[in-house]
C-alpha cells in the first residue's frame, strides 16, 4: 500500500526530469535518453541485486515472445501523449482523458484476465474507491493545476 | 477533436497495456528484469523512430544538466514497482494507487516548485484521493 503510493510518487519525480529533458531537447529526446540511461541503470540494478533472469519452473521456461514488447506500447505512449498535449485538449485534457483510459483498460484487464494475468472481479469497495481517488485526480487536474 | 481525444485515451489504455505485458514478463522473470526488457525494446522502438525522424540528439541537448538524467533509472524502478503490484493485486487497483500517488506528489512538487499553484482545489482533490485510498486499505 505505502509502496504503492510511493511508486505514484517516483512517477511525479519521472516526469519532473523527464520533463526538463524535453524542455531541452523536445519529448522524443527526453524519451529515448530516459530509456536509454534506463537499460543500463536496469542492468546495474539486476546484476548488483542478482535479480532472476528466469523464474523457478514451468513459467521461466515459457515466455511469451509478446511479454516482451511492454517497451514498444510505452514508446508508443510517448509519442501520442506528446501529441494530444500539443492540442487543444493541453496537458489537463490529455491527463483526464489518459487516466480515464487506464481506469477503463484496468477494469478490463482485471475482468478478463487480458495477457495472461490473473481475473479478478471488483467489489462495491473497490469501485468506491476507484470513483473518489478519480473525482479527487480530476478536481487537481481541472481546478488546481497552474491555479 | 474528436482525434485527439481518442488520442488522449489510447495514451492511457497504452500505460495500461504495457503495465500487463511488463507483469506478465515479470512472472516469468522477474520484475526487474521484465523493467530492463521494457527499457531496451523501448529505447530500440525510440531510437528507430528518432533516426526516421531525421536525427536523434537535438541542439539543446549539450545543455542539460546532468541530475536532469536521472529519470531514466527512476523509470527503472518505478516499472519494476508495477509490475510487481499488479501480479499481487490486479490492474485497476494497482492504476488506482499509482495514480493517487502521483496526484498528491504532483500537488506536494507543485507547491514546493511552481509559480502559480492553487491550494483549495488542490487540497479538495488530495483529500478525495486520501478518502479512496482509506477506503481501499480496509482490506490490505
Amino acid at each position: 500500500m505505502a509502496a504503492a503510493f510511493a511508486a505514484g510518487g517516483l512517477l511525479t519525480l519521472m516526469v519532473h526530469f523527464n520533463g526538463e529533458l524535453g524542455r531541452y531537447g523536445g519529448a522524443l529526446f527526453s524519451s529515448w535518453t530516459a530509456h536509454g540511461t534506463g537499460t543500463i541503470a536496469a542492468l546495474a540494478f539486476v546484476l548488483a541485486l542478482r535479480s532472476k533472469w528466469r523464474a523457478a519452473g514451468d513459467i521461466g521456461r515459457t515466455v511469451p515472445l509478446w511479454a516482451y514488447l511492454g517497451g514498444v506500447s510505452g514508446a508508443l505512449t510517448v509519442m501520442i501523449t506528446s501529441i494530444a498535449v500539443n492540442s487543444p485538449l493541453a496537458l489537463s485534457g490529455t491527463l483526464a482523458l489518459g487516466l480515464g483510459g487506464q481506469v477503463i483498460f484496468s477494469l478490463a484487464a482485471d475482468r478478463w484476465g487480458l495477457f495472461g494475468l490473473p481475473r479478478r472481479r471488483p467489489g462495491l469497495r473497490d469501485l468506491g474507491a476507484l470513483a473518489l481517488v478519480m473525482a479527487g485526480s480530476a478536481v487537481i487536474i481541472f481546478f488546481g493545476l497552474g491555479g | 477533436m474528436t482525434a485527439n481525444v481518442l488520442l488522449a485515451v489510447l495514451a492511457g489504455i497504452l500505460v495500461g497495456v504495457s503495465r500487463q505485458l511488463n507483469g506478465r514478463l515479470s512472472l516469468s522473470t522477474s520484475p526487474l528484469v521484465a523493467s530492463f526488457w521494457n527499457h531496451v525494446v523501448g529505447f530500440g522502438v525510440l531510437t528507430a523512430t528518432g533516426l526516421a525522424m531525421g536525427g536523434l540528439i537535438p541542439e539543446g541537448a549539450r545543455d542539460v544538466p546532468w541530475f536532469d538524467y536521472i529519470g531514466g533509472p527512476i523509470g527503472v524502478v518505478f516499472v519494476a514497482a508495477g509490475s510487481w503490484l499488479l501480479v499481487r493485486i490486479g490492474a485497476a487497483n494497482t492504476a488506482l494507487l499509482i495514480v493517487g500517488g502521483q496526484m498528491v506528489s504532483g500537488v506536494l512538487l507543485d507547491w514546493l516548485l511552481a509559480d502559480s499553484f492553487a491550494p483549495a482545489p488542490s487540497t479538495i482533490g488530495v483529500m478525495l484521493i486520501l478518502a479512496g485510498m482509506a477506503l481501499m486499505q480496509k482490506r490490505f
